[in-house]
């Protein structure tokens, strides 16, 4: 069977995107490609988490799961760690 | 210059998307309790206390009300005074830049250390290599003679081990005219005289002691006021918000702009000015021509190197053309510029014509505070674009060069020099040419390296506008607009 892809949801509302997420959309760059073709990455509309707690932004979604202040190195990190996991 | 994304952006967004919330909610006399709700008690100081980091909360509100922190702070008087004031009158735009004096950390002068890692070794090029014999060997470690020191870094290029460091000071180092200068207390000092108004010292200061004053507050009355405003986008704005150009025109209407200009239709006007005139200079042999839409050049220009005063070319810039067009279509429409550049306020004030001018960063803030989300937004329809889209590429080094070209009738015969962004070192290159002219037809200045799109009041960093533009492949993200989760 064919493994399933790791879900990534990057939020590009405007508040995620001002606060950085909009780094996050230059993904090629930074993550090893070999991660990369593991996942399937979107951008997704807010994904109102900031509503939640207003101090968290940028935030993005992981198989389901949502991670605040997402720096690169960070989204790097968790990548490679979701797709261990997978 | 600074990485765009640090924490002292991220408090800046936070702050204006608060004050807003306030000014929106019609709550400004609450604004007192800000740097508190701002820095709270339990937060692990990045400065040395929370205290002090309440204090500069309460400058960068006062910069973003528009005061002018070096001539009118006064430490007992409630920000909400401050707010009352500006509700009632608009201060006064100049000067752009403002100190926070209390924020400057007071950095060692400019300097080039040894560091532990010299092994004092046998060849010491760093000795042999110095003009100045400023260079000692005590214990087997070189030590540099402050005294004799130039600080031209030749020891830092030969050595080895790379261990000699160069340490600047940030804003002094960036400011190209040297306008920016510490005083005898060793506290930052923006000398106004020789100021270009480039914001690059802005940028560059990683205690964020020096600020813009800006031109929020003037702009949101007049939207509150009820009276019609046309906002003009400038050519930069594409990629910087997620979400197509049209999706931007649509939030720009809900928060109550009566009418969206795209600047790059004033652009177009420019671009024809200049086409015609670069090919009749040429043809009269009178030498290059620089371009003339960049304010804080056209500043330089005017405080350093007045013997350009004849060689910019005559057109205005295409903020100005585009406010006159806006103005002859709704007479009593007032225009307000939107875009990525601080001298742009400058050049608004000077030369009159437009009525208020705020930045990319300032309208994030506007949309957050509102809770608009852009790529949400309906496409609003965006109208014939045809006969200027060509001119979106004016936010892009090159890209005004090649606008021109495009609209002359032999692009080969006109040779191109771009001036892709102004430090110490083109400064000095452009002063060269009072003597020695350069040999090509068109000189093309942006001030900031890249254009406008790594303008001051962007959000976001030129890479990932550059993939967002004109809707590429690359901005697939973005593109996927109302997918399901």
């Amino acid at each position: 069977m064919k493994k399933e892809k790791v879900q990534v949801r990057i939020c590009v509302g405007t508040a995620c995107f001002v606060q950085g997420g909009s780094d996050l959309l230059l993904y090629n760059d930074f993550v090893d490609p070999a991660i990369i073709a593991e996942c399937e990455i979107e951008g997704c509309s807010c994904l109102e988490a900031c509503k939640v707690d207003g101090e968290g932004a940028p935030y993005v979604m992981i198989d389901g799961e949502v991670h605040s202040k997402v720096t690169q190195e960070e989204f790097a990190r968790l990548l490679t760690q979701a797709v261990k996991n997978a | 210059m600074l990485e765009l994304n640090n924490q002292y952006t991220a408090m800046k967004r936070r702050i204006d998307t608060e004050v807003l919330k306030l000014f929106f909610a019609g709550k400004l006399d609450e604004l007192d309790r800000l740097p508190f709700t701002i820095i709270p008690k339990d937060r692990t100081p990045n400065r040395c206390c929370i205290y002090k980091e309440r204090a500069i909360v309460r400058y960068r509100i006062m910069a973003l009300l528009g005061i002018d922190i070096e001539r009118f702070d006064d430490e007992m008087k409630p920000l909400s005074e401050y707010a009352k004031e500006v509700m009632q009158e608009d201060p006064p735009v100049l000067p752009l830049l403002t100190t926070i004096s209390t924020g400057c950390y007071g950095c060692p002068p400019d300097q080039y250390r040894i560091s532990d890692a010299c092994r004092g070794c046998f060849a010491r090029p760093c000795m042999a290599n110095c003009p100045k014999d400023a260079i000692v060997f005590i214990n087997g470690q070189a030590h540099i003679n402050e005294e004799r020191c130039i600080r031209c870094g030749k020891c830092m290029d030969v050595c080895p081990f790379h261990a000699v460091v160069h340490i600047p000071v940030p804003c002094e180092e960036a400011c190209p005219v040297g306008a920016v200068k510490k005083n005898e207390k060793g506290v930052v000092e923006i000398d106004h005289k020789n100021c270009i108004s480039c914001g690059r010292c802005a940028r560059s200061c990683p205690f964020g002691a020096i600020a813009e004053r800006s031109g929020l507050i003037p702009v949101l009355k007049m939207l509150q006021s009820g009276q019609k405003v046309t906002a003009m986008i400038a050519p930069a704005i594409e990629g910087q918000f997620p979400g197509t150009l049209a999706q931007i025109r649509a939030s720009l209407l809900k928060i109550g702009f009566d009418k969206v200009v795209e600047v790059a239709e004033g652009a177009a006007v420019t671009t024809e000015h200049e086409a015609d005139e670069v090919v009749r200079r040429k043809g009269e042999g009178e030498g290059y021509m620089t371009t003339s839409c960049c304010s804080a050049y056209m500043e330089l220009v005017d405080k350093h190197l007045k013997f350009l005063d004849e060689r910019y070319s005559r057109a205005f810039s295409p903020m100005i053309y585009t406010s006159r067009m806006c103005k002859e279509q709704d007479p009593d429409n007032r225009t307000v510029f939107i875009g990525p550049c601080l001298a742009k306020r400058v050049e608004a004030a000077r030369r009159g014509g437009v009525d208020g001018v705020i930045t990319f960063s300032e309208l994030a803030a506007i949309f957050m505070a509102k809770g608009i989300d852009v790529r949400e937004e309906e496409a609003a329809d965006l109208g014939d674009t045809s006969a200027f889209d060509y001119c979106r590429q004016f936010a892009i080094t090159h890209g005004v060069a090649d606008c021109v070209l495009s609209r002359v009738a032999d692009p080969a015969s006109i040779r191109v020099l771009p001036i892709n962004g102004v430090d110490k070192k083109t400064f000095r290159l452009m002063k060269s040419w009072e003597k020695r002219a350069p040999e090509v037809d068109l000189v093309e200045v942006m001030c900031c390296e890249g254009g406008c799109i790594d303008g001051p009041g962007t959000i976001v960093k030129p890479a990932v506008a550059m993939k967002l533009r004109g809707g590429t492949k690359a901005a697939t993200p973005v593109a996927s607009v109302k997918a399901p989760l």
